[in-house]
C-alpha cells in the first residue's frame, strides 16, 4: 500500500524532469512556490529513497531479530546439550560399575552424540582418596572405560571416546568426610573437538 | 672380625584370637598361615647393644665440623634401629683415649669414635673407631673421605652416612641403609604434583621433575642412575625415565594403545614390567627399556592388573590385581614369566570386602610388604608376608591410615605413607622392632619408593 501511494507522485516528478531536460529549450515559467519543479522533482525523490531505505531496514532489522531469537534459543539448546554431555556421573565405593542413575544420564549423553557425529569427547576417571594411589589411578581408568563402554555399546564409534585416570588427585571436594568422598568418585567429561557442532537435536 | 648379636626370638604380641594357634605346635600354625588367613604380630626379641659416642674430635681445620660430623653418626645410628644410643653424656669423655672403664660402667658394649682430619681446602677425610667395650680394644678402623660440605652439602651428608653403614656392618655384618635415598611424588600448592627425592634421614628435599602436571609412582633403577615415573601428556598416561645424572628425559614405550602406569625394574637394570589399560583389558607388560623393544604379555586381565614388584633374583614377581572381582584389590604372586599362574598372596575372605595394595618384595627376598585393610571400613595398615616362614603375616602399623610400603637397602626398614598423630607424610617403620618414625610431616605425598645403597 505504502509502495503504491509513494509511486505515483514519483513518475510524476520523474516525468516533470525528463520534461525538463528536453533536448530542445522552453520558455521559462514562473513557479509560484519559489521552488524550481527540479527541486521539487529533487525533494519528492528524496523522500521516496529515504522511505524505501527505511522500509529496506526496517525489514533487515525485523529479520535479524528473528534470526537472533533463532541462534539465542539455538544456542541455548547447545549449551544445554553440552551441559548434558559434561554432566559428572557417580560411582558407588570400590566400584566402577553404572549406576541406575547414572544410566540416565549416560542415555540423555548418547542421543546427543548420536545427533552429533563430529563431537569427541574425554572421559575422566576419579576416586574418593580411601585406597592406594596407584589403585586409585587403575579404578579411575576402570570407571572411565566403564563409561566408554556402555556408550560404544549403544553404537557410539570407540574412536571418538578417549579415556584418562586422574585417581585421587583432582578431588571435586576437599576432605576426608563421606560427602567429599561421594562427591570424587566420578568420571568427567570434556569435549575434545566439534564443541560447535553440536546438534541438540529435536 | 665381626660378630653376631645373640637373638631371642619369641612371640611378643599376638591376637588374642590366635592366642590358640600361637600355643599349638608350630607344624599346626604354620599351616594355618600357610593359607593366608591368620595374622601373627610377632616381633624378634632382638638383643640391642648400647653403643656409646665419644665426642669427635678434628686436626688441621676438620675440628670445625667434628660436632656435626657427629650429629649426623648418632642419628643414623638411632635410626638404625639396632643399637641403644650413649650421646651428649653430661660427663666429659673428650680425652683422645677411649675410657673402657668408663663406658663399661654405662653398661657400653661399643664405643664410635670418630676424628676428622683436614685434608685440603674444605675437603677431609672422616677416621672412624670401633671401640669393643668388653675386650678393651679397637675392633675396626676405616677411613671415610668428606668432599666439599659447603659446595656439595647432599654429598658430604652421603659420604658421612656411608660411614654411619659401615659401624653397622661391622658389627651385625648386615648392610644398613642411612645411606639411601627415598623417591616420591608430592603435592604442590598448585595443585600439581612432582617428583621429589629426600635422604634416608629426611634432609635435603630435592624437586626433581618439572612437568607442571600431576606424576605418580616414581621407582628406582637398581643401579639408584635413573628414576620412572607416570605422569600425564597429549597421549594420557605414560612412563618416563629420568637419568639423575645427566637430567635427560625421556618416554618409555608408548607403542600399544592405552594408558600406562606403575613402572618397576627388573633386576638387570635394562628390562621394566609396567601396567597397561587397553580398552577393558588390562595388563602387565616387560619391555626391553635399553633396546626400546620387545614389549611382552605377563598377565592380561578383565580386571586391572598394577603395581608389580620383582623379586631381587628377577624370578618372580608380585602384582595388584582386582581379578577376584568387587573392584577390590588382592596381592598376587606368580613366576615373572609370560603364562605363568598368579596365586593369591593377601589374606582375602569371601564377602570381607577385605582389600590390599602396593606389594613390594624385599631386597634380601624374604618377604613382601604391602598396605590394606581386612574389613570394609576398617583402617589401612602395613602387612609383611614372610615368604620364607609360610607367608607368616606381620602388621607393623595399629594407629591411623598406613599405605604404599617400599623397603629400605637395609632389608628391615620400610617407608610408607601416614596420617598419623604426628600429620600426614613420609614414616619409617623398624619391621623388627616395631619402631615407627615420621621423616617428612605436613606435605601430601604418596608412592614411596626407597633406592638401594649408595
Amino acid at each position: 500500500m505504502i509502495h503504491r501511494r509513494l509511486m505515483v507522485p514519483a513518475v510524476a516528478a520523474l516525468m516533470v524532469l525528463a520534461a525538463a531536460c528536453g533536448s530542445d529549450p522552453e520558455p521559462e515559467e514562473i513557479v509560484p512556490t519559489g521552488r524550481s519543479p527540479q527541486e521539487i522533482a529533487d525533494s519528492i525523490r528524496a523522500d521516496s529513497l529515504a522511505r524505501a531505505e527505511q522500509a529496506r531496514l526496517d525489514s533487515i532489522a525485523a529479520a535479524e531479530r528473528a534470526a537472533a531469537a533463532e541462534r539465542a534459543e539455538m544456542e541455548q539448546r547447545m549449551a544445554r546439550a553440552r551441559e548434558t554431555l559434561t554432566q559428572t556421573i557417580y560411582f558407588d565405593y570400590d566400584e566402577a560399575a553404572i549406576t541406575t542413575q547414572a544410566e540416565q544420564r549416560l542415555r540423555a549423553k548418547l542421543d546427543i552424540l548420536r545427533n552429533s557425529p563430529a563431537v569427541r569427547i574425554r572421559i575422566e576417571g576419579h576416586a574418593d582418596e580411601r585406597g592406594t594411589n596407584e589403585y586409585n589411578i587403575a579404578l579411575g581408568n576402570r570407571r572411565a572405560e566403564s563409561v566408554r563402554q556402555f556408550l560404544t555399546g549403544f553404537g557410539i564409534d570407540e574412536n571418538r571416546i578417549s579415556i584418562v585416570s586422574y585417581g585421587e588427585d583432582q578431588p571435586a571436594m576437599m576432605g576426608s568426610t563421606e560427602t567429599a568422598w561421594r562427591q570424587n568418585r566420578r568420571a568427567e567429561f570434556v569435549i575434545t573437538a566439534g564443541a560447535d557442532q553440536i546438534n541438540p537435536g529435536m | 672380625m665381626t660378630r653376631r648379636a645373640a637373638r631371642l626370638p619369641f612371640a611378643l604380641i599376638a591376637l588374642a584370637s590366635l592366642a590358640p594357634l600361637v600355643a599349638a605346635a608350630p607344624a599346626a600354625a604354620q599351616q594355618e598361615d600357610f593359607e593366608g588367613v591368620s595374622l601373627g604380630l610377632v616381633y624378634e626379641n632382638a638383643y640391642v647393644p648400647a653403643l656409646g659416642i665419644q665426642q669427635f674430635s678434628g686436626r688441621l681445620g676438620g675440628d670445625a665440623i667434628a660436632s656435626e660430623v657427629q650429629a649426623i653418626v648418632a642419628r643414623d645410628l638411632e635410626y638404625s634401629d639396632r643399637f641403644a644410643i650413649l650421646d651428649d653424656l653430661p660427663i666429659n669423655v673428650t680425652a683422645d683415649q677411649v675410657d673402657y672403664s668408663l663406658w663399661d660402667g654405662l653398661n657400653a658394649t661399643w664405643v664410635v669414635k670418630g676424628r676428622i682430619e683436614g685434608a685440603g681446602t674444605n675437603e677431609f677425610v672422616l677416621v672412624l673407631e670401633l671401640h669393643d667395650v668388653l675386650y678393651r680394644r679397637i675392633e675396626q678402623t676405616g677411613r671415610f673421605p668428606l668432599p666439599n660440605h659447603q659446595t656439595d652439602n647432599a654429598a658430604f651428608r652421603m659420604a658421612v652416612h656411608r660411614a654411619s653403614d659401615q659401624v653397622v656392618e661391622w658389627v651385625f655384618d648386615e648392610p644398613g641403609m642411612a645411606a639411601s635415598r627415598i623417591t616420591f611424588s608430592m603435592r604442590r600448592n598448585d595443585g600439581t604434583k612432582e617428583v621429589y627425592i629426600v635422604d634416608s634421614d629426611g634432609e635435603n628435599l630435592t624437586r626433581l621433575t618439572s612437568h607442571a602436571n600431576l606424576t605418580a609412582s616414581p621407582v628406582w633403577s637398581p643401579d639408584n642412575t635413573r628414576i620412572a615415573y607416570m605422569t600425564y601428556d597429549d597421549d594420557g598416561q605414560r612412563i618416563y625415565e629420568r637419568n639423575l645424572a645427566t637430567g635427560e628425559t625421556k618416554r618409555i614405550g608408548a607403542i600399544r594403545d592405552g594408558n600406562y602406569m606403575t613402572p618397576t625394574y627388573f633386576p638387570d637394570g635394562d628390562n621394566m614390567v609396567f601396567s597397561v589399560h587397553t580398552g577393558a583389558r588390562s595388563g602387565l607388560f616387560t619391555y626391553d627399556a635399553e633396546r626400546e623393544c620387545c614389549l611382552t604379555n605377563l598377565t592380561e586381565s578383565p580386571a586391572d592388573d598394577f603395581s608389580p614388584t620383582i623379586s631381587p633374583d628377577g624370578r618372580w614377581m608380585a602384582f595388584n590385581s582386582t581379578r577376584l572381582g568387587s573392584g577390590i584389590p588382592q596381592v598376587y604372586v606368580m613366576e615373572a614369566r609370560a603364562g605363568a599362574r598368579p596365586e593369591l598372596l593377601s589374606p582375602y575372605q569371601y564377602g570381607q570386602s577385605s582389600f590390599f595394595s602396593a606389594p613390594d618384595w624385599s631386597p634380601d627376598g624374604e618377604n613382601i610388604a604391602f598396605s590394606g585393610r581386612y574389613q570394609r571400613s576398617g583402617r589401612y595398615h602395613i602387612l609383611v608376608a614372610k615368604m620364607g616362614e609360610g607367608r607368616r603375616l606381620q602388621q607393623l602399623t595399629f594407629e591411623g591410615n598406613n599405605e604404599a610400603p617400599s623397603w629400605a637397602p637395609d632389608g628391615r626398614h620400610i617407608v610408607f605413607t601416614g596420617e598419623h598423630r604426628w600429620g600426614k607424610g613420609l614414616f619409617v617403620v623398624d619391621s623388627a622392632s616395631g619402631t615407627i618414625r615420621p621423616i617428612l610431616t605436613g606435605v601430601d605425598v604418596a608412592d614411596p619408593d626407597w633406592s638401594g645403597g649408595m
